[in-house]
């Protein structure tokens, strides 16, 4: 378009940029200072940086199991998650009696966020006597419906006589599905990966009510009660963030793509 | 004779094959959304503790809640206006998402950086904030006080008046950047010609803002509104680790405080009535929203 000035516009951006980083930079800073983190005035630079407090960390908590507990409850709600997904997708490709009551019924269950229904959820994981346990920190999100209308979108999209062809050729639908049909829908499923996994790793109000022992500690809620035990006393809870963030910003910043195309095609379908 | 008798067959067995492959996902969906809802309404009218038979009790809950709890009050007027402050963050980044969108050099690289924060653990974002709010060495403060703009130190999460912004300063700050990608799909889907007939009608850029971005905008807008809403689990998660609900009860949120009944003081019946107004209030608010919009924010396209 039309000649203007560019610099108030990169001008504005460098301010919003440097407002969403500074924060990073200020708990980086605390946690790698070797001074008191109390003294006043903060200084903007570290002063004498060092990583004691990282060091801390492995003394203060359990920081591995806490690392592990996240990752195999991460695992179980992905790979749960396209399984569940691909096959429900791919049901609501086919024509069947009652096909749309089933879409009537996820549509509205997208009305019910999870924050309604902790007490009853507690409750019922309760009855399933799967409290306290990998499987049920996990099974609220086995499955997902935003993801369900991504598989059937994808699926949609793959041209039918490839599928005549293979059921011609005698596949069983099962194997459609995982022969054919996945390989054609390899970013409806790296949307889902990705959905489900800032879901379950960044997930906080579950874990916090189905875990009891501190052995099941998933990192969010690691992070939460070490806040709680030590109050913010030591310059080792920063250290703590930066160490829970690290994993999660690099792996964004590879799959930076993936990322973005997920959260828009997972908020755009609903 | 045999033949429709086959096809009936072969009918039935695919049937039974694509409710087969439903099944696991509507039994999620029973066991945590479903029978979630109902049991959270049968609760809502009864006395119970997991240790005592429930007790019929009609509309008691509701009549405390509504008439004797100021808690109740306090905590649904600040979900309220957590949800009322969303649409300063999407005009943020409604801002953002023009400037991200013109045609300047490294604006992929602004894009990155200001979407960053949202894909990120939203404890550890309250644990940064509640570190920029601290009253002795927090970053605010000591610009502000650098400035000359306080005499001294304002104790952000510990104030009455300034607990709640600062919740919602932060909750904004990990929005903005999930509003402008969303706002961002929503400008890229624009044709340009419309733009081009505009500018030879004469309309200058405001009126072209005006007229045709804002309204063509609008869906992407509402959407989100609702989305963030409805995924605003973010508030809790904020709220629990900032300030924990206080001080007094200054930034009790209508979530957090189902948690305390709940889990604090095994308040489960009472927990569930509050739960039937928090889920009543998110219902209507959504509605509003959708009628708003031209009535398809949020909408799945079916076929």
């Amino acid at each position: 378009m039309g000649k203007y000035p560019r610099w108030p516009i990169h001008l504005a951006l460098l301010a919003a940029s440097f407002v969403m980083l500074v924060p990073f930079y200020w708990v980086l800073k605390t946690s790698i200072s070797g001074e008191n983190i109390f003294a006043y005035p903060p200084s903007i630079i570290p002063r004498d940086p060092n990583p004691f407090y990282y060091v801390d960390v492995w003394y203060a908590i359990p920081f591995a199991r806490f690392f592990l507990n996240s990752v195999v409850v991460s695992v179980i709600t992905i790979v749960a998650n396209v399984v569940l997904n691909a096959m429900a997708g791919y049901s609501l490709t086919q024509r069947f009696l009652g096909k749309s009551a089933v879409l009537m019924l996820f549509l509205s269950c997208m009305m019910i966020p999870f924050q309604t229904t902790i007490i009853p959820a507690y409750l019922i994981t309760g009855k399933l006597g799967l409290l306290d346990s990998y499987l049920g920190l996990a099974l609220p999100m086995f499955s997902t419906i935003i993801c369900i209308f991504v598989f059937k979108a994808s699926f949609d999209a793959i041209p039918r006589s490839l599928i005549d062809a293979a059921r011609i050729d005698g596949l069983s639908d099962w194997n459609i599905i995982w022969k054919v049909m996945m390989p054609l829908a390899k970013s409806a499923m790296a949307t889902n990966v990705i959905l489900s996994f800032i879901w379950s790793w960044n997930n906080f109000m579950w874990p916090l009510i189905a875990t009891r022992s501190a052995d099941m500690q998933t990192l969010p809620l690691g992070l939460a009660r070490f806040l709680s035990y030590q109050e913010d006393s030591t310059g080792a809870l920063y250290a703590f963030c930066i160490m829970v963030l690290a994993p999660g910003i690099l792996l964004f910043l590879l799959a930076q793509r993936e990322f973005v195309q997920g959260l828009t095609s997972g908020a755009a379908k609903g | 004779m045999r033949r429709p008798h086959f096809k009936l067959r072969k009918s039935t067995r695919k049937a039974v094959l694509i409710w087969s492959f439903l099944a696991p996902s509507l039994l999620i969906f029973f066991l945590y959304r479903i029978l979630p809802l109902g049991w959270n309404v049968l609760l809502s009218f009864q006395a119970w503790s997991p240790m005592k038979p429930a007790v019929f009790i009609g509309l008691e809950n509701y009549q405390e809640m509504l008439f004797e709890d100021e808690v109740f009050w306090q905590a649904l007027w600040n979900t309220i206006g957590i949800i009322g402050s969303a649409p300063i963050g999407i005009a943020i980044a409604l801002g953002l998402a023009l400037l991200v969108n013109s045609d300047i050099r490294g604006r992929d690289i602004y894009r990155t950086l200001i979407f960053l924060s949202y894909p990120l653990m939203t404890v550890a974002v309250a644990i940064i904030w509640r570190w920029m709010f601290d009253e002795r060495v927090g970053l605010i403060n000591y610009v502000a006080r650098m400035l000359d703009l306080v005499d001294k130190p304002i104790p952000f999460l510990n104030s009455f008046t300034w607990a709640l912004p600062s919740v919602i300063a932060a909750n904004i700050w990990q929005m903005l950047g999930f509003y402008m990608i969303i706002i961002l799909t929503g400008l890229q889907n624009i044709p340009g010609n419309l733009y081009e007939a505009a500018a030879i009608d004469g309309a200058n850029a405001f009126r072209r803002f005006l007229r045709i971005t804002l309204p063509l905008l609008k869906p992407s807008i509402f959407l989100c509104f609702v989305i963030g809403m409805l995924n605003s689990v973010t508030s809790f998660d904020l709220v629990y680790v900032m300030t924990a609900g206080g001080p007094g009860h200054a930034t009790e949120i209508l979530v957090t405080y189902i948690y305390k009944l709940g889990f604090t003081q095994t308040r489960f019946d009472y927990a569930a009535a509050v739960t039937v107004v928090f889920f009543l209030l998110l219902l209507g608010v959504t509605f509003t929203a959708n009628r708003l919009s031209g009535g398809n924010a949020g909408a799945v396209e079916i076929d």
